[in-house]
This record gives C-alpha cells, sequence and structure tokens, in this order.
C-alpha cells in the first residue's frame, strides 16, 4: 500500500518538478515575437510635422531600426539619445525610424524640438502599425535586415551593447566605434 | 420609430464608413497574411455584436488577464476599432484571430486553439474528472466487500477465544483464576449449558 502510495506521489510530483526545472532559466516577461524571421509587416506613414509618407518597402536593401516610442514615456526618453547617436554615427548604412505610439503630434513636435531629432518619426493613426507589429508596450525596437525581415525585437530602453548585438543580427556592418552615451 | 426604420437608419449610416479603409497609410494588409475575407461584410448592430464577441477572445496586450472587449486602454480600444474594420471588410472569426495571432503569438488568443500541446489544457480536466470518478467507484467497491469478510476474519485463529487456554501449565492456573474471579465460572471454565 504505501509503495502505491509513494509511486502515485511520484507520479504526480516529478512531471511537475520537471516542468519547474525546465523553465527557471526562462525570463516570464519576454514573449517571444512570431515575426522574427518573417517579413516584416510593410507600413506607409506621415511622418510627424508633415512630409511625404515613408514606407518601409523603399527603404529595402538596408538594415532598419524600427523604434516605438512615445513622449509620455520615461524609458523612451532614456534610450532616445543613444538611438540618436547611433543614427547619426551609422549614417546611409543603417536607417532608423521612429513609430510615436499612442501619442499626439503636438507634444511629439516640441519633444522633438528639444531633444533632436536624428531620425524620422512617423504617426500611427489607429495604432494599426504597432498593432500589425505586435507592440506590447514602449520602447519596443525591431530589427529588420535588408532583406524586409524581422531579425530581432528587443523591449525596453536599449544601451548600448544591444542595440550593437541587435544590429549584428540585422546584418549591418556595425563598426564598434559606434557612437553613444554609455 | 419602428425597427424597420432603425435598420433602415443603420443601414444608410454603414454606407458611410466612418473610419476610411486604410486611406493613403497601408498598414500591413491583412489579406497578404490570412488571404481573402472568408465571411460575409457585416454592419450595424449585427457589426456592433460580432465586435464584442470577435474582441472577446482577444487577450488585450497591456493589461492582466483582461480581454480587448473588457479593457478599456487605449490599446484595447486600437484593438477593438481594428477588429470591427476587419469585421466590415468581411473576414470571418477564426482569420481575424489568426491576423492578431502573427503579430503578437498565440498569446494574444484567450481560448487557446486545440492543437500541439494545448490538447493538454483541454483533455487534462476531462482526465482528471474520469481518474477521480474510477477512484471513488473503487472505494466505494472495497467498502462494500469489507464488512461480510471482516468479522469472520477478526476472531480468529490467533486471537484467543474464552475457552482457550495458554499452553504454560503455570500461566493456565492464572487465566483460571482470574476468569473465575471475572466472570464467576467455578474453576474458571465456562459450564456447559448443553449438557444438561
Amino acid at each position: 500500500m504505501n509503495r502505491k502510495v509513494l509511486l502515485a506521489g511520484l507520479l504526480l510530483v516529478v512531471p511537475l518538478l520537471g516542468v519547474l526545472f525546465a523553465n527557471l532559466g526562462r525570463n516570464p516577461h519576454a514573449v517571444n515575437s512570431p515575426l522574427i524571421g518573417r517579413p516584416a509587416p510593410p507600413f506607409t506613414l506621415p511622418p510627424v510635422g508633415g512630409g511625404a509618407p515613408v514606407s518601409l518597402a523603399s527603404l529595402r536593401g538596408r538594415p532598419v531600426v524600427v523604434n516605438f516610442w512615445a513622449t509620455w514615456c520615461a524609458p523612451c526618453a532614456e534610450e532616445h539619445p543613444l538611438l540618436g547617436a547611433a543614427a547619426n554615427a551609422l549614417g546611409a548604412d543603417v536607417q532608423f525610424i521612429g513609430i510615436v505610439y499612442e501619442d499626439e503630434e503636438v507634444p511629439v513636435q516640441a519633444y522633438l524640438r528639444g531633444h533632436g531629432k536624428a531620425f524620422p518619426s512617423l504617426m500611427d493613426a489607429g495604432s494599426k502599425t504597432a498593432i500589425a507589429y505586435g507592440v506590447f508596450g514602449v520602447p519596443e525596437t525591431y530589427f529588420i535586415d535588408p532583406d524586409g525581415n524581422v531579425a530581432a525585437k528587443f523591449v525596453g530602453p536599449l544601451d548600448r551593447e544591444a542595440l550593437l548585438a541587435n544590429l549584428r543580427k540585422a546584418k549591418a556592418a556595425v563598426r564598434t566605434a559606434t557612437g553613444g552615451t554609455s | 420609430m419602428t425597427w424597420r426604420g432603425a435598420l433602415a437608419v443603420a443601414l444608410v449610416l454603414a454606407a458611410f464608413p466612418v473610419r476610411g479603409q486604410e486611406p493613403s497609410a497601408a498598414a500591413a494588409d491583412p489579406r497578404a497574411i490570412v488571404g481573402p475575407p472568408r465571411g460575409q461584410p457585416v454592419s450595424g448592430a449585427v457589426l456592433d455584436a460580432r465586435t464584442e464577441d470577435v474582441a472577446s477572445l482577444l487577450r488585450c496586450p497591456v493589461c492582466q488577464g483582461l480581454s480587448v472587449a473588457d479593457s478599456p486602454s487605449t490599446t484595447a480600444l486600437m484593438m477593438k476599432a481594428h477588429v470591427r474594420d476587419l469585421l466590415a471588410a468581411g473576414y470571418d472569426q477564426e482569420q481575424i484571430l489568426a491576423y492578431f495571432e502573427r503579430s503578437y503569438g498565440e498569446f494574444v488568443r484567450l481560448k487557446p486553439p486545440l492543437r500541439g500541446v494545448n490538447w493538454i489544457v483541454w483533455l487534462a480536466p476531462l482526465a482528471a474528472l474520469l481518474a477521480g470518478a474510477a477512484l471513488i467507484a473503487w472505494a466505494l467497491g472495497a467498502r462494500r466487500r469489507m464488512p461480510a469478510a471482516a468479522p469472520v476474519e477478526r476472531v480468529s485463529p490467533d486471537v484467543p477465544g474464552p475457552d482457550t487456554l495458554p499452553d504454560d501449565p503455570k500461566l493456565a492456573a492464572y487465566v483460571k483464576k482470574a476468569r473465575e474471579l471475572a466472570y464467576g465460572w467455578p474453576g474458571g471454565v465456562r459450564a456447559q449449558p448443553d449438557a444438561s
């Protein structure tokens, strides 16, 4: 009888322990994007402050960094200088694009006047592009390779190392001398 | 105004698209992801009801365990508007869920689809129920079998009865004495009722 109880207990507990140990190293907050390795959702969006709409398709042939941000988002402000510096340093090698997430054009324009505008930011009315990319919150950054496929997604504010590592995933020829604030 | 009148007004209103169908900004085309619409375009009250239905099957990505239909967040409202547009364009429920799944992953479905490891989620409760029923049936059966067998088994053969005596003569004498005192049997031996 005791042996039976022990066996039944083990039968219940061992699989649970297996699941526990299999997931111990996993970050419960990381949601893997199903878009990685797939063609990046296309978009054609108007830039902040007006002008000709920018389409992702027109940028094919070089890596594109798509950064979803908002003026109400503190971590976005944290990473903004790094993104600007990287955009200036890499020039035409990598195209940086900002997509404004759930924000109004007026505060965005004011923010860009104050903080500098190293790369274009686009307005995403109705959040259609954010939804197509599966944005959970800001900041989120998508690294698109020259063929137009999503190579990587980064959630949260980027630091220099993460930016460089993800740029390499997107097949960007990054020189280690890339300017950065950190 | 009769319901017929209300319907007419709804139809007229539906003829004017409130949100333009992707005006200049061609965002991700659902057709490229889930193919051409498989259902019929809906409008008016039906569209409202279907929007709620489908939105209740989508998880709001910025909330904790809320559906898109239940969440007041801007993201959820935008997703709901998107669901509405897709329904109005004739996409069916499964196509719409697949469209959002392509962006957010299976996580976005509040009801996990029957495939792969998800079968466990659907079958485990049923299996547990059956196992519980089997356990109860087994326990009840065991209890029913027990009373018939138990008393007979208990009183024998290693439990000494009132007529048996230990082998040790010295100990036997004490047992007899004790029985005489306790039961009033002369000499510690039970009187034979059948003898008389």
